[in-house]
Protein backbone atom coordinates (compact mmCIF):
# COMPACT_ATOMS: atom_id res chain seq x y z
CA UNK A 1 0.00 0.00 0.00
CA UNK A 2 1.33 3.47 -1.00
CA UNK A 3 2.13 6.09 1.51
CA UNK A 4 -0.59 8.34 1.50
CA UNK A 5 -1.57 10.71 4.28
CA UNK A 6 -4.51 9.26 6.29
CA UNK A 7 -7.58 11.42 7.47
CA UNK A 8 -8.56 8.82 10.07
CA UNK A 9 -7.20 6.14 11.60
CA UNK A 10 -9.03 2.79 13.50
CA UNK A 11 -7.59 0.66 16.23
CA UNK A 12 -8.45 -2.11 17.65
CA UNK A 13 -12.05 -1.20 17.14
CA UNK A 14 -15.13 -3.59 18.58
CA UNK A 15 -18.61 -2.42 18.86
CA UNK A 16 -20.86 -4.34 21.40
CA UNK A 17 -24.56 -3.58 21.72
CA UNK A 18 -25.75 -4.32 25.12
CA UNK A 19 -23.55 -8.22 25.28
CA UNK A 20 -23.67 -8.99 21.37
CA UNK A 21 -20.05 -8.05 19.96
CA UNK A 22 -21.18 -6.86 16.25
CA UNK A 23 -17.29 -5.98 14.85
CA UNK A 24 -14.01 -7.15 16.23
CA UNK A 25 -10.24 -5.76 16.33
CA UNK A 26 -11.49 -3.65 13.19
CA UNK A 27 -7.87 -2.10 11.75
CA UNK A 28 -7.76 0.22 9.27
CA UNK A 29 -6.56 3.95 7.70
CA UNK A 30 -8.79 6.41 5.73
CA UNK A 31 -6.93 8.64 3.74
CA UNK A 32 -7.16 11.55 2.69
CA UNK A 33 -9.28 12.46 -0.63
CA UNK A 34 -9.90 8.73 -1.58
CA UNK A 35 -12.91 7.17 -1.80
CA UNK A 36 -13.35 3.85 0.47
CA UNK A 37 -15.83 1.58 0.18
CA UNK A 38 -16.98 -1.03 2.69
CA UNK A 39 -18.31 -4.50 1.34
CA UNK A 40 -19.38 -7.29 2.56
CA UNK A 41 -22.59 -9.52 3.26
CA UNK A 42 -25.42 -8.46 5.02
CA UNK A 43 -24.79 -8.18 8.85
CA UNK A 44 -21.43 -8.32 8.80
CA UNK A 45 -21.41 -5.08 10.00
CA UNK A 46 -20.65 -2.47 7.77
CA UNK A 47 -23.07 -0.11 8.09
CA UNK A 48 -22.15 -0.46 11.85
CA UNK A 49 -18.23 0.45 11.30
CA UNK A 50 -19.05 3.20 9.29
CA UNK A 51 -21.78 4.54 11.94
CA UNK A 52 -19.32 4.54 14.30
CA UNK A 53 -17.06 6.81 12.36
CA UNK A 54 -19.41 10.38 13.36
CA UNK A 55 -20.12 8.48 16.34
CA UNK A 56 -23.87 7.74 15.27
CA UNK A 57 -23.62 4.73 16.97
CA UNK A 58 -24.11 6.48 20.19
CA UNK A 59 -27.72 6.63 19.23
CA UNK A 60 -28.57 3.01 20.16
CA UNK A 61 -29.37 2.48 23.42
CA UNK A 62 -26.46 -0.52 24.55
CA UNK A 63 -24.02 0.62 22.54
CA UNK A 64 -20.47 0.62 23.44
CA UNK A 65 -17.33 0.88 21.50
CA UNK A 66 -13.31 -0.26 22.61
CA UNK A 67 -10.17 0.71 20.73
CA UNK A 68 -10.18 3.92 18.75
CA UNK A 69 -10.66 6.00 16.14
CA UNK A 70 -8.88 9.01 15.59
CA UNK A 71 -9.66 11.93 13.13
CA UNK A 72 -6.37 13.71 12.33
CA UNK A 73 -4.62 12.34 15.34
CA UNK A 74 -7.82 12.79 17.91
CA UNK A 75 -9.59 10.18 19.36
CA UNK A 76 -12.87 10.52 18.40
CA UNK A 77 -13.94 8.58 21.20
CA UNK A 78 -12.04 10.44 24.10
CA UNK A 79 -14.13 11.96 27.01
CA UNK A 80 -14.89 15.91 26.13
CA UNK A 81 -15.16 15.17 22.22
CA UNK A 82 -17.74 17.47 20.88
CA UNK A 83 -20.22 15.48 19.12
CA UNK A 84 -21.65 18.11 17.36
CA UNK A 85 -18.63 19.31 16.12
CA UNK A 86 -17.50 16.08 15.14
CA UNK A 87 -21.03 15.71 13.21
CA UNK A 88 -20.20 18.39 11.43
CA UNK A 89 -16.82 17.31 10.37
CA UNK A 90 -17.63 14.32 9.40
CA UNK A 91 -20.93 14.81 7.48
CA UNK A 92 -23.11 11.54 6.89
CA UNK A 93 -25.63 10.82 4.08
CA UNK A 94 -27.88 7.87 4.85
CA UNK A 95 -29.62 4.59 2.96
CA UNK A 96 -32.65 5.72 2.15
CA UNK A 97 -33.18 9.82 0.84
CA UNK A 98 -34.59 11.78 4.10
CA UNK A 99 -34.53 15.25 2.96
CA UNK A 100 -36.85 17.34 6.24
CA UNK A 101 -40.10 17.90 5.31
CA UNK A 102 -39.20 21.82 4.90
CA UNK A 103 -38.48 23.90 1.50
CA UNK A 104 -35.48 22.67 -0.61
CA UNK A 105 -33.85 26.26 0.72
CA UNK A 106 -34.27 25.37 4.16
CA UNK A 107 -33.33 21.95 3.71
CA UNK A 108 -29.28 23.21 2.80
CA UNK A 109 -29.70 25.86 5.49
CA UNK A 110 -30.27 23.54 8.01
CA UNK A 111 -26.89 22.92 8.82
CA UNK A 112 -25.28 26.87 8.33
CA UNK A 113 -28.48 28.37 10.90
CA UNK A 114 -27.79 25.36 13.57
CA UNK A 115 -23.89 27.53 13.40
CA UNK A 116 -25.94 30.21 13.79
CA UNK A 117 -25.49 31.28 10.46
CA UNK A 118 -28.64 33.84 9.54
CA UNK A 119 -27.74 36.23 6.74
CA UNK A 120 -30.06 35.83 3.95
CA UNK A 121 -27.27 37.34 1.38
CA UNK A 122 -24.67 34.31 3.27
CA UNK A 123 -27.12 31.93 3.33
CA UNK A 124 -28.02 32.06 -0.21
CA UNK A 125 -24.63 31.76 -0.92
CA UNK A 126 -23.96 28.85 0.90
CA UNK A 127 -27.18 27.11 -0.59
CA UNK A 128 -25.95 28.01 -4.24
CA UNK A 129 -22.98 26.66 -4.00
CA UNK A 130 -24.11 23.60 -2.29
CA UNK A 131 -26.32 22.43 -4.69
CA UNK A 132 -24.02 23.46 -7.74
CA UNK A 133 -21.28 21.17 -5.67
CA UNK A 134 -24.00 17.97 -5.43
CA UNK A 135 -25.03 18.88 -9.08
CA UNK A 136 -28.78 19.39 -8.37
CA UNK A 137 -28.92 23.42 -8.65
CA UNK A 138 -29.55 23.70 -12.62
CA UNK A 139 -32.61 21.30 -11.69
CA UNK A 140 -33.67 23.43 -8.32
CA UNK A 141 -32.75 26.60 -8.93
CA UNK A 142 -36.03 28.09 -9.77
CA UNK A 143 -38.39 26.32 -6.80
CA UNK A 144 -35.73 26.45 -3.93
CA UNK A 145 -38.74 27.46 -1.80
CA UNK A 146 -40.48 23.85 -2.88
CA UNK A 147 -40.98 21.40 -0.70
CA UNK A 148 -38.05 18.73 -1.05
CA UNK A 149 -40.09 16.11 -0.68
CA UNK A 150 -42.07 17.09 -3.96
CA UNK A 151 -38.30 16.22 -5.35
CA UNK A 152 -37.64 12.22 -7.04
CA UNK A 153 -35.47 9.82 -5.24
CA UNK A 154 -32.43 10.78 -6.88
CA UNK A 155 -32.44 14.07 -6.13
CA UNK A 156 -33.59 14.06 -2.75
CA UNK A 157 -30.14 12.01 -2.06
CA UNK A 158 -28.48 14.54 -4.09
CA UNK A 159 -30.38 17.35 -1.69
CA UNK A 160 -29.13 15.25 1.02
CA UNK A 161 -25.55 15.43 -0.08
CA UNK A 162 -25.81 19.28 -0.49
CA UNK A 163 -27.42 19.52 2.91
CA UNK A 164 -23.95 17.41 4.01
CA UNK A 165 -21.80 19.72 2.25
CA UNK A 166 -23.39 22.62 3.12
CA UNK A 167 -21.55 22.56 6.70
CA UNK A 168 -18.25 22.12 4.83
CA UNK A 169 -17.41 18.65 6.20
CA UNK A 170 -13.99 17.52 5.90
CA UNK A 171 -15.09 13.83 5.52
CA UNK A 172 -18.49 12.18 4.02
CA UNK A 173 -20.10 8.90 5.07
CA UNK A 174 -22.26 7.33 3.14
CA UNK A 175 -24.37 4.26 4.11
CA UNK A 176 -25.60 2.40 0.75
CA UNK A 177 -26.60 5.99 -1.07
CA UNK A 178 -28.16 4.47 -3.84
CA UNK A 179 -29.77 1.35 -2.58
CA UNK A 180 -33.24 2.87 -3.15
CA UNK A 181 -32.35 4.61 -6.39
CA UNK A 182 -32.67 3.98 -9.93
CA UNK A 183 -29.77 2.78 -12.40
CA UNK A 184 -29.77 6.35 -13.72
CA UNK A 185 -29.99 8.43 -10.85
CA UNK A 186 -26.65 5.95 -9.38
CA UNK A 187 -24.85 6.62 -11.59
CA UNK A 188 -25.45 10.72 -11.65
CA UNK A 189 -24.20 9.74 -7.72
CA UNK A 190 -21.30 7.76 -9.03
CA UNK A 191 -20.15 11.19 -11.07
CA UNK A 192 -20.49 13.04 -8.01
CA UNK A 193 -18.62 11.19 -5.86
CA UNK A 194 -15.95 11.34 -8.38
CA UNK A 195 -15.97 14.68 -8.17
CA UNK A 196 -16.09 15.29 -4.78
CA UNK A 197 -12.81 13.38 -3.86
CA UNK A 198 -10.77 15.88 -5.20
CA UNK A 199 -11.52 18.42 -1.88
CA UNK A 200 -13.09 15.47 0.54
CA UNK A 201 -12.90 12.06 2.24
CA UNK A 202 -15.16 9.55 1.55
CA UNK A 203 -16.19 6.43 2.82
CA UNK A 204 -19.20 4.41 0.94
CA UNK A 205 -20.70 1.67 2.35
CA UNK A 206 -22.42 -0.30 -0.49
CA UNK A 207 -24.14 -3.61 -1.20
CA UNK A 208 -23.38 -3.46 -5.20
CA UNK A 209 -19.98 -4.98 -5.73
CA UNK A 210 -19.70 -3.44 -9.38
CA UNK A 211 -20.13 -0.05 -7.48
CA UNK A 212 -17.64 -0.35 -5.08
CA UNK A 213 -15.11 -1.40 -7.62
CA UNK A 214 -16.29 1.70 -10.41
CA UNK A 215 -16.45 4.48 -7.18
CA UNK A 216 -13.59 3.37 -4.76
CA UNK A 217 -9.72 3.74 -4.43
CA UNK A 218 -9.28 1.33 -1.57
CA UNK A 219 -11.85 -1.06 -0.53
CA UNK A 220 -12.52 -2.76 2.72
CA UNK A 221 -14.13 -6.53 2.96
CA UNK A 222 -15.69 -7.06 6.04
CA UNK A 223 -17.61 -10.56 7.15
CA UNK A 224 -18.94 -12.63 9.68
CA UNK A 225 -17.95 -16.47 9.88
CA UNK A 226 -21.14 -17.56 11.24
CA UNK A 227 -24.20 -16.15 12.66
CA UNK A 228 -24.30 -14.67 15.82
CA UNK A 229 -20.30 -13.65 15.59
CA UNK A 230 -18.45 -10.39 15.22
CA UNK A 231 -17.89 -9.00 11.97
CA UNK A 232 -14.52 -8.58 10.61
CA UNK A 233 -12.47 -7.10 8.53
CA UNK A 234 -10.56 -9.92 6.48
CA UNK A 235 -8.77 -7.67 3.81
CA UNK A 236 -8.28 -4.22 3.25
CA UNK A 237 -6.38 -2.35 0.05
CA UNK A 238 -6.43 -0.46 -3.09
CA UNK A 239 -9.40 -1.58 -4.54
CA UNK A 240 -7.90 -2.86 -8.41
CA UNK A 241 -5.59 -5.42 -5.84
CA UNK A 242 -8.62 -6.60 -3.87
CA UNK A 243 -10.79 -6.95 -7.14
CA UNK A 244 -8.37 -8.24 -9.31
CA UNK A 245 -5.46 -10.34 -6.81
CA UNK A 246 -7.70 -10.74 -3.29
CA UNK A 247 -5.23 -12.35 -0.92
CA UNK A 248 -8.22 -14.46 0.96
CA UNK A 249 -9.72 -16.66 -0.10
CA UNK A 250 -12.90 -15.50 1.51
CA UNK A 251 -12.95 -12.11 -0.42
CA UNK A 252 -12.00 -13.96 -3.47
CA UNK A 253 -15.44 -16.09 -3.03
CA UNK A 254 -17.47 -13.27 -2.02
CA UNK A 255 -16.57 -10.88 -4.84
CA UNK A 256 -16.68 -13.74 -7.51
CA UNK A 257 -20.29 -14.40 -6.12
CA UNK A 258 -19.61 -17.32 -4.42
CA UNK A 259 -21.13 -16.49 -1.29
CA UNK A 260 -22.90 -13.35 0.64
CA UNK B 1 -68.20 -21.11 2.04
CA UNK B 2 -65.99 -20.29 -1.02
CA UNK B 3 -63.21 -17.14 -0.54
CA UNK B 4 -65.68 -15.38 -2.94
CA UNK B 5 -68.66 -15.71 -1.14
CA UNK B 6 -66.85 -14.82 2.56
CA UNK B 7 -65.50 -11.78 0.65
CA UNK B 8 -68.86 -10.42 -0.58
CA UNK B 9 -70.24 -11.79 2.83
CA UNK B 10 -67.48 -9.76 4.89
CA UNK B 11 -67.76 -6.53 2.81
CA UNK B 12 -71.88 -6.25 3.21
CA UNK B 13 -71.57 -6.87 6.41
CA UNK B 14 -68.45 -3.80 7.45
CA UNK B 15 -70.55 -1.85 4.55
CA UNK B 16 -73.37 -2.35 6.82
CA UNK B 17 -71.68 -1.67 9.92
CA UNK B 18 -70.31 1.78 8.50
CA UNK B 19 -73.49 2.60 7.33
CA UNK B 20 -74.97 2.26 11.24
CA UNK B 21 -72.26 4.40 12.33
CA UNK B 22 -73.06 7.11 9.74
CA UNK B 23 -76.74 6.78 10.14
CA UNK B 24 -76.70 7.56 14.05
CA UNK B 25 -74.09 10.26 13.53
CA UNK B 26 -76.63 11.65 10.89
CA UNK B 27 -79.47 11.21 13.03
CA UNK B 28 -78.04 13.38 15.95
CA UNK B 29 -76.69 16.24 13.77
CA UNK B 30 -79.79 16.46 12.03
CA UNK B 31 -81.90 16.44 15.20
CA UNK B 32 -80.08 19.26 16.76
CA UNK B 33 -79.63 21.32 13.13
CA UNK B 34 -83.55 20.92 12.75
CA UNK B 35 -84.48 21.89 16.07
CA UNK B 36 -81.68 24.73 17.03
CA UNK B 37 -80.36 26.23 13.50
CA UNK B 38 -82.47 28.83 12.80
CA UNK B 39 -82.63 30.03 16.26
CA UNK B 40 -78.60 29.07 16.54
CA UNK B 41 -78.05 31.45 13.43
CA UNK B 42 -80.47 34.68 14.38
CA UNK B 43 -78.28 37.22 15.40
CA UNK B 44 -80.91 38.35 18.24
CA UNK B 45 -79.76 34.96 19.97
CA UNK B 46 -75.89 34.76 19.66
CA UNK B 47 -75.27 38.37 20.40
CA UNK B 48 -78.35 38.97 22.49
CA UNK B 49 -78.33 38.81 26.15
CA UNK B 50 -80.23 36.22 27.81
CA UNK B 51 -83.40 37.36 29.66
CA UNK B 52 -84.90 36.10 33.12
CA UNK B 53 -88.82 35.17 33.12
CA UNK B 54 -89.31 36.69 29.69
CA UNK B 55 -89.20 34.93 25.83
CA UNK B 56 -86.32 35.96 23.29
CA UNK B 57 -83.02 35.90 25.32
CA UNK B 58 -79.95 35.04 24.02
CA UNK B 59 -77.01 33.72 24.76
CA UNK B 60 -73.75 35.83 23.78
CA UNK B 61 -72.42 35.86 27.41
CA UNK B 62 -72.40 31.87 27.30
CA UNK B 63 -70.67 32.12 23.95
CA UNK B 64 -67.94 34.08 25.20
CA UNK B 65 -67.36 31.96 28.17
CA UNK B 66 -67.00 28.83 26.66
CA UNK B 67 -64.54 30.20 24.24
CA UNK B 68 -62.97 32.28 26.64
CA UNK B 69 -62.96 28.97 29.20
CA UNK B 70 -61.29 26.90 25.85
CA UNK B 71 -58.36 29.79 25.61
CA UNK B 72 -57.62 29.18 29.62
CA UNK B 73 -57.79 26.07 29.69
CA UNK B 74 -55.49 25.05 26.71
CA UNK B 75 -52.97 27.97 27.90
CA UNK B 76 -52.59 25.41 30.79
CA UNK B 77 -52.89 22.41 29.14
CA UNK B 78 -50.97 22.83 26.09
CA UNK B 79 -47.41 24.03 27.56
CA UNK B 80 -47.41 20.96 30.69
CA UNK B 81 -49.00 18.38 27.74
CA UNK B 82 -46.63 19.51 24.87
CA UNK B 83 -43.81 19.06 27.50
CA UNK B 84 -44.53 15.91 28.75
CA UNK B 85 -44.85 14.67 25.10
CA UNK B 86 -41.72 15.76 24.24
CA UNK B 87 -40.11 14.01 27.39
CA UNK B 88 -42.18 11.04 26.39
CA UNK B 89 -41.27 10.74 22.67
CA UNK B 90 -37.65 12.12 22.87
CA UNK B 91 -36.27 11.67 25.76
CA UNK B 92 -36.92 9.14 27.79
CA UNK B 93 -34.81 5.84 27.50
CA UNK B 94 -36.56 2.90 26.26
CA UNK B 95 -38.18 0.72 29.08
CA UNK B 96 -37.52 4.38 31.63
CA UNK B 97 -39.57 3.47 34.60
CA UNK B 98 -40.87 6.92 34.84
CA UNK B 99 -42.14 7.17 31.35
CA UNK B 100 -43.82 4.06 32.14
CA UNK B 101 -45.34 5.66 35.00
CA UNK B 102 -46.40 8.88 33.32
CA UNK B 103 -47.75 7.07 30.60
CA UNK B 104 -50.02 4.74 33.47
CA UNK B 105 -51.16 7.57 34.94
CA UNK B 106 -52.35 9.28 32.02
CA UNK B 107 -53.96 6.27 30.88
CA UNK B 108 -55.61 5.97 34.09
CA UNK B 109 -56.30 9.47 34.29
CA UNK B 110 -58.06 9.50 30.58
CA UNK B 111 -60.45 6.70 31.88
CA UNK B 112 -62.11 8.57 34.74
CA UNK B 113 -65.39 10.25 34.28
CA UNK B 114 -65.42 14.19 34.30
CA UNK B 115 -67.47 14.23 36.95
CA UNK B 116 -64.44 12.76 39.31
CA UNK B 117 -62.38 15.80 38.26
CA UNK B 118 -64.84 17.75 38.86
CA UNK B 119 -64.88 16.95 42.38
CA UNK B 120 -61.49 17.11 42.43
CA UNK B 121 -61.71 20.67 41.50
CA UNK B 122 -63.88 21.43 43.51
CA UNK B 123 -62.13 20.19 46.38
CA UNK B 124 -58.72 21.35 45.68
CA UNK B 125 -58.85 24.50 43.53
CA UNK B 126 -62.23 25.81 45.40
CA UNK B 127 -61.60 24.85 48.40
CA UNK B 128 -57.79 23.80 49.19
CA UNK B 129 -56.46 26.97 47.48
CA UNK B 130 -59.72 29.15 48.39
CA UNK B 131 -60.26 30.07 45.00
CA UNK B 132 -63.90 30.09 45.49
CA UNK B 133 -65.72 28.79 42.36
CA UNK B 134 -64.43 30.33 39.19
CA UNK B 135 -63.55 30.36 35.29
CA UNK B 136 -60.21 29.80 36.07
CA UNK B 137 -60.77 26.67 38.28
CA UNK B 138 -62.71 25.45 35.53
CA UNK B 139 -60.14 25.37 33.14
CA UNK B 140 -57.82 24.23 35.52
CA UNK B 141 -60.01 21.36 35.91
CA UNK B 142 -60.92 20.80 32.21
CA UNK B 143 -57.15 21.05 32.08
CA UNK B 144 -56.74 18.37 34.41
CA UNK B 145 -59.34 16.21 32.63
CA UNK B 146 -57.71 16.85 29.03
CA UNK B 147 -53.84 16.64 29.66
CA UNK B 148 -53.76 12.81 29.14
CA UNK B 149 -55.37 12.92 25.77
CA UNK B 150 -53.60 15.88 24.73
CA UNK B 151 -50.07 14.27 25.71
CA UNK B 152 -50.94 11.28 24.54
CA UNK B 153 -52.29 12.21 20.83
CA UNK B 154 -48.64 14.53 20.78
CA UNK B 155 -46.58 11.46 22.02
CA UNK B 156 -47.78 9.83 19.13
CA UNK B 157 -47.26 12.06 16.54
CA UNK B 158 -43.99 12.88 17.72
CA UNK B 159 -43.51 8.94 17.63
CA UNK B 160 -44.57 8.98 14.08
CA UNK B 161 -42.34 11.59 12.58
CA UNK B 162 -39.57 9.26 10.32
CA UNK B 163 -36.64 8.24 12.88
CA UNK B 164 -34.59 9.03 9.74
CA UNK B 165 -35.26 12.93 9.91
CA UNK B 166 -33.92 12.44 13.85
CA UNK B 167 -30.30 11.25 11.98
CA UNK B 168 -30.25 13.85 9.48
CA UNK B 169 -30.47 16.35 12.07
CA UNK B 170 -28.39 14.82 14.34
CA UNK B 171 -25.87 14.36 11.57
CA UNK B 172 -25.46 17.53 11.04
CA UNK B 173 -24.40 18.45 14.18
CA UNK B 174 -27.70 19.52 15.61
CA UNK B 175 -28.18 18.56 19.31
CA UNK B 176 -31.30 16.55 20.88
CA UNK B 177 -33.58 20.00 21.57
CA UNK B 178 -32.59 21.24 18.24
CA UNK B 179 -33.85 18.23 16.37
CA UNK B 180 -36.98 18.32 18.54
CA UNK B 181 -37.79 22.18 17.99
CA UNK B 182 -36.30 22.21 14.24
CA UNK B 183 -37.59 18.82 12.84
CA UNK B 184 -39.68 16.87 14.74
CA UNK B 185 -41.96 19.07 16.35
CA UNK B 186 -42.80 20.78 12.99
CA UNK B 187 -43.09 17.31 11.60
CA UNK B 188 -45.68 16.58 14.37
CA UNK B 189 -47.72 19.69 13.71
CA UNK B 190 -50.99 18.32 12.05
CA UNK B 191 -51.04 15.54 14.60
CA UNK B 192 -50.88 18.14 17.53
CA UNK B 193 -53.24 20.35 15.49
CA UNK B 194 -55.68 17.61 15.73
CA UNK B 195 -55.18 16.13 18.96
CA UNK B 196 -55.85 19.82 20.27
CA UNK B 197 -58.85 20.16 18.22
CA UNK B 198 -60.34 17.37 19.84
CA UNK B 199 -59.66 18.65 22.97
CA UNK B 200 -61.09 21.73 22.26
CA UNK B 201 -64.13 19.48 21.27
CA UNK B 202 -64.48 18.48 24.66
CA UNK B 203 -64.00 21.42 26.65
CA UNK B 204 -66.67 23.00 24.60
CA UNK B 205 -69.20 19.99 25.35
CA UNK B 206 -67.94 19.59 28.94
CA UNK B 207 -70.70 20.38 31.36
CA UNK B 208 -70.70 17.70 34.26
CA UNK B 209 -67.42 18.33 35.95
CA UNK B 210 -68.14 22.18 35.65
CA UNK B 211 -71.09 21.75 38.10
CA UNK B 212 -68.38 22.00 40.75
CA UNK B 213 -65.58 24.57 39.95
CA UNK B 214 -67.92 26.97 38.49
CA UNK B 215 -70.94 28.63 39.56
CA UNK B 216 -73.25 28.70 36.60
CA UNK B 217 -74.50 32.11 37.05
CA UNK B 218 -76.35 33.52 33.94
CA UNK B 219 -74.73 36.33 33.09
CA UNK B 220 -76.04 39.67 31.61
CA UNK B 221 -72.92 40.89 29.87
CA UNK B 222 -69.87 38.92 29.19
CA UNK B 223 -66.89 38.61 31.60
CA UNK B 224 -63.14 38.60 30.96
CA UNK B 225 -62.22 38.27 34.54
CA UNK B 226 -60.90 34.53 35.06
CA UNK B 227 -61.79 34.90 38.69
CA UNK B 228 -65.71 35.68 38.04
CA UNK B 229 -68.21 32.91 37.87
CA UNK B 230 -70.07 32.54 33.99
CA UNK B 231 -72.01 29.71 32.46
CA UNK B 232 -70.49 28.33 29.26
CA UNK B 233 -72.89 27.37 26.52
CA UNK B 234 -72.82 23.67 27.37
CA UNK B 235 -73.53 23.91 31.19
CA UNK B 236 -76.01 27.08 30.54
CA UNK B 237 -77.94 24.33 28.05
CA UNK B 238 -78.09 21.54 31.05
CA UNK B 239 -79.29 24.37 33.39
CA UNK B 240 -81.48 25.57 31.30
CA UNK B 241 -83.38 22.75 30.47
CA UNK B 242 -83.53 21.59 34.43
CA UNK B 243 -83.75 24.77 36.36
CA UNK B 244 -84.53 28.28 34.47
CA UNK B 245 -87.47 29.77 34.68
CA UNK B 246 -88.19 30.94 31.18
CA UNK B 247 -90.98 30.30 29.16
CA UNK B 248 -88.83 29.55 25.98
CA UNK B 249 -86.80 27.54 27.94
CA UNK B 250 -86.68 24.98 24.77
CA UNK B 251 -86.21 27.53 22.53
CA UNK B 252 -82.68 28.30 24.66
CA UNK B 253 -81.43 24.73 24.94
CA UNK B 254 -82.13 23.86 20.79
CA UNK B 255 -80.60 27.34 19.59
CA UNK B 256 -78.13 26.53 21.72
CA UNK B 257 -77.25 22.74 21.50
CA UNK B 258 -77.19 24.49 17.45
CA UNK B 259 -74.69 26.82 18.35
CA UNK B 260 -72.67 24.47 20.21
CA UNK B 261 -72.32 22.02 17.00
CA UNK B 262 -71.41 24.66 14.81
CA UNK B 263 -68.64 26.54 17.18
CA UNK B 264 -67.01 23.13 17.46
CA UNK B 265 -67.82 22.67 13.27
CA UNK B 266 -66.06 26.46 12.95
CA UNK B 267 -62.93 25.63 15.47
CA UNK B 268 -62.18 21.93 13.18
CA UNK B 269 -62.26 23.99 9.74
CA UNK B 270 -59.98 26.83 11.59
CA UNK B 271 -57.25 24.50 12.84
CA UNK B 272 -57.30 22.98 9.47
CA UNK B 273 -56.95 25.61 7.77
CA UNK B 274 -54.35 26.73 10.06
CA UNK B 275 -52.30 23.63 9.70
CA UNK B 276 -52.84 24.16 5.82
CA UNK B 277 -51.50 27.54 6.20
CA UNK B 278 -48.72 26.26 8.53
CA UNK B 279 -47.67 23.35 5.81
CA UNK B 280 -47.57 25.61 3.04
CA UNK B 281 -44.96 28.00 4.92
CA UNK B 282 -42.83 25.46 5.95
CA UNK B 283 -43.17 23.62 2.82
CA UNK B 284 -44.08 20.92 5.12
CA UNK B 285 -45.73 17.98 3.10
CA UNK B 286 -45.65 15.22 6.21
CA UNK B 287 -46.54 11.06 5.15
CA UNK B 288 -49.13 11.25 8.06
CA UNK B 289 -50.87 14.65 7.38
Amino acid sequence: MPELEHKMHIGDLSLFYDGFKALEDINMKVYCRRITALIGPSGCGKSSLLRCLNRMNDLVEGARVEGRIELDGEDIYAVGCDLTHLRRRVGMVFQKPNPFPMSIFDNVAYGPRLEGRKGRGDLEEIVERSLRRAALWDEVKDKLKQSALALSGGQQQRLCIARVLAVQPEVILLDEPCSALDPISTQRIEDLLAELKDSYTIVIVTHNMQQAARVSDFTAFLTIENQGEPGRLVEYGETEEIFTRPRDPRTENYITGRFG
Amino acid sequence: MNPKTADRLASAVLWMLGGITLAALIFVVAQILIRGLATALNPSFFLGRPRAFQEGGGVLPMLVSSIYLAVWTLVIALPVSLGAAIYLAEFARTGSKAAAAVRFCADSLASLPSIVFGLFGMTFFVIYLRWGTCLLAGACTLALLNLPVLMRSAEESMRAVPATYREASLGLGAGRWRTVRQVVIPSAMPGILAGTVLTVGRILGESASLIFVMMLVTRKTPSFNPLSNAAPLASNIWYTQTEAIIPDYRRVVDGGAALLLLLVLAVNLAARSLGKAYSRRKGVKTANA
